[in-house]
């Protein structure tokens, strides 16, 4: 079977791949990509941890699209949230008030949050709820999880003032 | 759970869709369905779920999810509103026309799946949706330890080993708002255009589900305007994840408990939504006061048809139509 | 890393986020599906279809034909090598449950294994099968194994202290029917094992595991090497659920695809093979009895469980004895007997959950417990505080219980809850629920020696390494370990670095089951940090020419006892990596001339590496539980649920649960809230929401989407209390909380749903269909009897 030449931006590198008609976009980035942040589960669309984030920073099941649908397009996994090396304040919340126990979803988790937030920076719990319930969270029961994303609105805007006063 | 081998399509207009379909689709029969030389796919979610199950194994998937034509959403100058079929269901739920004017088509749209899901999924593939059954939806290993059924070209069905049809279940949300919105599809081809209502367009089998021929697919639904008060419930084991156990979508016009014209659909617990007659006689007759309810709510038993303990059993689907019914007339009252 | 001023007096008993953590949330954390050893092959299991069959032709030549494929194995590959419940590796002549291993390939493609193994012809002569214990009983029935007559695998009772007699002389005798339904595990990580058995003297394995030491020992007996000859290397572990903590086929079959394809081959569960993979719990039915006294006393509890082992279920016989004990944990009871008989039925083996057995039978005790109450007219607290034991009891095979809170935990969450004002109160269709429970903390008894050891390695640069061979799960006992180290050698937990899990460096652990990571792991790294801290304490002394007896390790320094950082000039340079400290001298005194009285843990470190003799600081420790069967200290707890039920619909709402846990000593009062939230998740799911729907032994609901696991939604509000006993065993006092909260809470739970809907509910999970079927039923009932 022939391949194709896609090109996928992938926190932000542009690059070309060669793929099947077949290959999906989880497919793509964790064998060709080689990023494996971004996990395989049940590959249906219910457990959540092939969470993406697409150009608008929304979630994205990538289990579930053919990988030449995203040709051109722009995404990122959970390897692309840092800067410089330094975590992003959604992460350092999961850290903080642990939100992380065995890890396996928390890279599916924490891109579904991160999408939550860009969306409603403050959300309420309904909107917490309603952003998070496709992904499983097996260890944390989800409790801990919310609290870091309540808290990531604090959190950042801390980041903001230790920058603006570390460059004052 | 590989997805099957294919060839993968990307037509950039729907002129050049429909004529990409026309080729890849002759020579199929209406009746071959599940031998699909060519799948549409937009989303996904229900596509490549299917696809990765065997349960769709096109030679052929073309991808319509990036077609202009289907974006659109439209107020036309009769006051009705037109939406493309591609319109994903997280742009339609914070569509400001939508929400001011189709409140229930909102409240379905809400209800479908998870956040992610609707962030992919599509209008037309909720109307679309495959149904869905136990002995059908897991591997194609898991069904291999079993004689085949309908949906997968035996003839026989695992849910009522002596039916004579099959009892997959329709879940999808949208249409029973749209069914009582009084919406219309407009379905094309390469050979031309037809619309047909949503009410029309289901039937009760669950193999051949949907009024759609080889080489048409679903492009626009179309939505009188409507002033009547109009609600959607659903009930799901968990919340903001499930497919329903049972959905209800009503319509009345009128105020408080005056009214003179119901519409009643319930969803979920067959092959196709059910649209109720005689609840609805009752309540255009009585109004919607408490008793009138009641009795409306009784009388959908005679109308439910044969219920299966597919997903939940027949006899508790039967008490989720009942409550939800009674909930959302009480709901459609309390409106105002 | 923190300003050393800064620096805590004290690592334990703060509350410490995972020192996993930034690598977990970057994305960074390797998991087994992550890992791609040069040249690997994907390999695929072929399954058998049928509950019962005779392979009467297995052609595998097509597949082996095929291009790309490496190998191909079959039961003749597999002769003599069995996993845990005498599940063969790979199955020859008689299939007794769908998905046994019949066959398998490994190919250079996942495309090309599927294509392989469709190529495989099998044809089956289908055999007479039971697939419930009703039909397994029977006098005709077929049998799943030829050896073992009339389809019973095992019976055992344990009967302890005067079971009849307190039976007789009892005011009241409660009896009710009880039964659960299979479930799955269900860790976010699917099942998955990589082996790389390229060279025949060195096999190894990654695979998410509970336990690198035990599968080190299953490989190598069914390899017949050395264990130096096997490494497992457990990378991180995506959750366990008493789930991962045996070696299954799948294990085996890809360490056979490797050998005989001299390639690296990952096996990795699809779809709904998870649940055909798993060993969990099966259809269990249990009958309860309750003896009891007008005053409420519980005199003595009997049960009789009747438990599906599948098709293969040898080990659950053997776990009977805790989920029997662990009524005489909690009260003072006269007699106790638990009588267990095991079946086979042509299902998959079954083995234990998330809980063990005893979610089972805490749903249906406390329910009852709760309504006896109830039917005597005392409080359910009351009546449990009237029966609960307390520190210094002995149990009735000869524990001693030396630290007990249970008391304490059930009156905090009964007056955090404001249960003596609401209960009975409450509107219609709410209720409320309390639920006790006891867990052993490290469990000795099933393994011949049942041991942790521990490394402590200080670095020049005073960062600790622990070596262990405990995985972290996701419990986060690479962070109490760390913790511990820390606390004995005074500096932070952040300066301490954990490895674990590969069998080639890191000392043996027995793994982590049984609630043993905190007591029996804990206790060898704490032997280890005090061995280390010894050494340095010899330098240190001869550094500031005092005995080593003086001398204290606080807050990142060695100090003589009663005097204050402050004396010395102030707190010294942080512990940073490179640090290299400007006043380290060989000479002990300071710039004025006085000796100094303490001297920081980073500088001694370095003295010790560079001094003449170049003394190395490795710390080494071991644990075993002291007593010779079963554990020495147990964890005890108390929960509060308040549910509300839409009568209508039946479905339950779990508003807030109020835990009170006795875990010896909050090492991490972080983690700790963790695994409460953890286990209220899972118990709350098991009696609500978990069941393998069946149809005649084949699940139909085996995914994610249908198999009904509660989200965001549906959790409560929980809210901890932490009750510290200060056990002598454990750690600093500490015991377990892995596994105590979780039979608590599905106790709790399922009696405030009894409460509420004012019904015994016969069956877990209690979806929303059976709540509103028990509620028909009632109904019923109540009209029959006041007719």
């Amino acid at each position: 079977m022939a391949k194709h030449i896609m090109t996928l931006t992938v926190n932000g590198d542009a690059k070309e791949f060669a793929v099947d008609d077949t290959d999906t976009l989880l497919d793509v980035i964790r064998n060709q990509v080689g990023l494996t942040g971004t996990k395989r589960g049940c590959t249906t669309g219910s457990c959540g941890v092939c969470t993406i984030n697409n150009d608008r920073g929304e979630s994205i099941l990538s289990c579930l699209s053919h990988a030449l649908e995203w040709d051109g397009e722009s995404i990122t996994t959970i390897e692309g949230l840092e800067a410089d090396g330094e975590l992003d304040a959604i992460q350092a919340a999961f850290v903080e008030f642990g939100a992380v126990q065995c890890g396996f979803c928390t890279p599916g988790v924490i891109m579904s949050a991160k999408a939550l937030l860009n969306k409603y920076p403050e959300p309420t719990e309904e909107q917490i709820n309603e952003g998070m319930a496709g992904v499983l969270c097996r260890c944390t029961g989800h409790i801990k999880v919310k609290d870091a994303i309540r808290n990531d609105f604090r959190l950042r805007q801390e980041l903001i003032k230790k920058a603006l006063h570390d460059d004052a | 759970m590989l997805l099957p081998q294919h060839s993968y399509h990307k037509p950039e207009s729907l002129s050049e869709c429909l004529e990409l379909l026309a080729d890849l689709d002759s020579g199929r029969s209406a009746t071959e369905e599940r031998l699909a030389k060519v799948q549409v796919v937009a989303g996904g979610t229900d596509v490549i779920f299917n696809m990765r199950l065997g349960l769709f194994r096109p030679e052929n998937v073309v991808s319509i999810r990036g077609l202009p034509e289907l974006q659109l959403i439209e107020e036309l100058n009769d006051g009705s509103i037109r939406i493309g079929a591609g319109c994903r269901l997280v742009d339609l739920a914070d569509n400001d026309i939508l929400v001011r004017r189709l409140p229930v088509l909102k409240q379905a749209i809400d209800a479908v799946a998870s956040a992610h899901i609707r962030n992919i999924g599509t209008l037309g593939g909720n109307i679309c949706l495959e149904t869905r059954c136990w002995y059908t939806n897991n591997s194609a290993d898991w069904r291999a330890g079993r004689d085949g059924c309908f949906k997968t070209d035996c003839e026989h069905c695992h849910v009522i080993p002596s039916s004579q049809i099959c009892h997959a279940i329709n879940n999808a949300d949208t249409p029973l708002a749209l069914i009582v919105l009084d919406a219309s599809l407009t379905i094309q081809s390469a050979a031309g255009t037809r619309e047909i209502r949503v009410a029309d367009f289901y039937r009760r089998d669950g193999i051949a589900h949907m009024d759609l021929r080889p080489g048409e697919m679903l492009t626009h639904i179309t939505i009188p305007p409507c002033d009547d008060r109009a609600e959607f419930l659903k009930f799901t084991p968990r919340r903001g994840m499930d497919f329903s156990l049972g959905a209800v979508a009503a319509r009345c016009d009128g105020a408080g408990d005056q009214t003179s014209h119901v519409r009643l659909v319930v969803g979920s617990v067959s092959s196709a939504p059910i649209i109720l007659d005689q609840p609805c006689r009752i309540l255009e007759k009585r109004g919607l006061g408490d008793e009138a309810i009641e009795t409306a709510v009784q009388s959908i038993r005679n109308e439910m048809g044969e219920l299966t303990n597919l997903y939940a059993r027949a006899t508790y689907k039967k008490q989720l139509a009942k409550v939800l019914v009674r909930r959302v007339l009480v709901a459609l009252r309390e409106q105002g | 890393m923190r300003d050393a001023k800064e620096i805590d007096p004290s690592a334990v008993g703060t509350r410490q986020p995972r020192i996993d953590g930034p690598v977990k949330v970057s994305g960074r954390a390797m998991f087994t599906d992550d890992v791609r050893p040069a040249g690997m092959l994907h390999g695929r299991i072929l399954r058998s279809r049928y509950k019962h069959a005779r392979i009467v032709r297995l052609d595998t030549s097509k597949a082996e034909a095929l291009p790309g494929v490496k190998a191909v194995i079959t039961a003749e590959d597999a002769k003599g090598i069995y996993a845990t419940q005498n599940e063969p590796a790979i199955c020859g002549g008689v299939t007794r449950y769908i998905g046994e291993e019949l066959a398998a390939v490994a190919a250079i493609d996942e495309k090309t294994a599927a294509k392989a193994l469709d190529l495989i012809e099998v044809e089956y002569e289908v055999l007479p099968s039971v697939t419930t214990i009703k039909d397994a009983l029977k006098a005709d029935a077929p049998q799943v194994d030829p050896g073992i007559p009339g389809n019973i695998v095992s019976e055992n009772v344990d009967d302890y202290g005067e079971t009849d007699a307190a039976f007789a002389a009892a005011d009241l005798v409660v009896e009710d029917k009880f039964v659960t339904r299979p479930t799955h595990n269900l860790f976010a990580e699917y099942h998955v094992c990589v082996a790389d058995f390229t060279r025949p003297d060195k096999l190894e394995i990654w695979t998410p595991t509970q336990t690198a030491y035990l599968f080190q020992h299953s490989f190598a007996r069914a390899f017949k090497l050395s264990l130096n000859q096997v490494r497992i290397v457990h990378l991180h572990t995506g959750g366990a659920f008493s789930g991962r903590g045996s070696v299954r086929p799948h294990h085996y079959v890809a360490a056979l695809l490797s050998r005989k394809a001299r390639r690296p081959v990952k096996v990795f569960a699809s779809g709904d093979e998870e649940f055909l993979i798993c060993r969990t719990l099966g259809d269990n039915q249990y009958k309860l009895r309750t003896a009891v006294d007008r005053d409420g006393r519980v005199k003595a509890i009997d049960v009789e469980a009747t438990l599906d082992g599948g098709g293969q279920g040898h080990a659950l016989g053997y776990f009977g004895w805790m989920v029997g004990l662990c009524m005489s944990w909690i009260m003072d009871l006269e007699g106790i007997r638990f009588r267990r008989k095991v079946v086979l039925t042509n299902q998959r083996p079954n083995y234990l959950g998330h809980g063990g057995m005893m979610i089972g039978t805490n749903a249906g005790l406390m329910q009852q417990l709760q309504r006896t109450a109830d039917k005597l007219g005392i409080d359910p607290i009351d009546f449990l505080l009237k029966n609960a034991i307390e520190a210094g009891h002995h149990g009735m095979t000869g524990e001693h219980f030396a630290s007990c809170g249970l008391k304490e935990c059930l009156e905090k969450v009964r007056d955090a809850s404001g249960w003596r004002e609401r209960y009975g109160k409450l509107p219609k269709w709410r209720g409320l629920g309390v639920g006790m429970g006891s867990m052993a903390a490290g469990a000795r008894g099933a393994f011949k020696h049942d041991t942790s050891a521990a490394m402590v390695k200080v670095g020049e640069d005073g960062l600790v390494t622990v070596y262990t061979g405990i995985p972290d799960m996701g419990q986060g006992t690479h962070t109490t370990m760390a913790m511990i180290a820390a606390e004995v050698l005074g500096i932070r937990a952040s300066d301490v670095r954990v490895i674990a899990g590969d069998t080639d460096t890191t000392p043996v652990d027995v793994g982590a089951f049984a609630q043993r990571g905190t007591i029996m792991t804990g206790n060898a790294v704490k032997n280890a940090a005090t061995d280390a801290r010894a050494q340095l304490a010899k330098n240190a002394a001869e550094f500031l020419g005092v005995p080593e007896s003086e001398l204290e390790f606080v807050g990142g320094h060695i100090r003589v006892q009663g005097t204050s950082i402050a004396d010395a000039g102030g707190p010294d340079e942080s512990i940073a990596p490179g640090t290299r400290s400007a006043k380290v001298a060989d000479t002990a005194a300071s710039d004025s001339g006085e000796k100094p009285t303490s001297v920081s843990f980073a500088k001694i470190a370095y003295g010790s590496l560079h001094s003449k003799e170049g003394r190395f600081v490795m710390g080494r420790g071991f644990y075993t539980t002291p007593v010779d069967f079963g554990t020495a200290a147990w964890s005890f707890g108390a929960q509060v649920a308040e549910v509300e039920v839409d009568p209508e619909t039946g479905q339950v709402d779990v508003i807030k649960v109020w835990v009170a846990h006795d875990c010896g000593r909050a090492i991490n009062p972080l983690a700790i809230e963790g695994q409460i939230d953890g286990q209220v998740y899972s118990a709350m799911s098991q009696v609500l929401y978990e069941e393998c729907e069946t149809d005649e032994g084949q699940y139909l609901n085996p995914s994610r989407l249908e198999y009904k696991m509660p989200r965001t939604y549906e959790m409560p509000e929980v809210e901890y209390f932490i009750v510290e006993t200060n056990d002598p065993y454990g750690p600093f006092g500490a015991k377990e909380v892995g596994e105590g909260p979780i039979v608590v809470a599905g106790g709790a739970i399922a009696a405030a749903v009894s409460n509420a809907i004012g019904a015994f509910l016969p069956e877990i999970p209690m979806t929303p269909y059976k709540v509103w079927r028990e509620i028909t039923r009632n109904k019923k009932r109540q009209a029959k009897s006041a007719a």
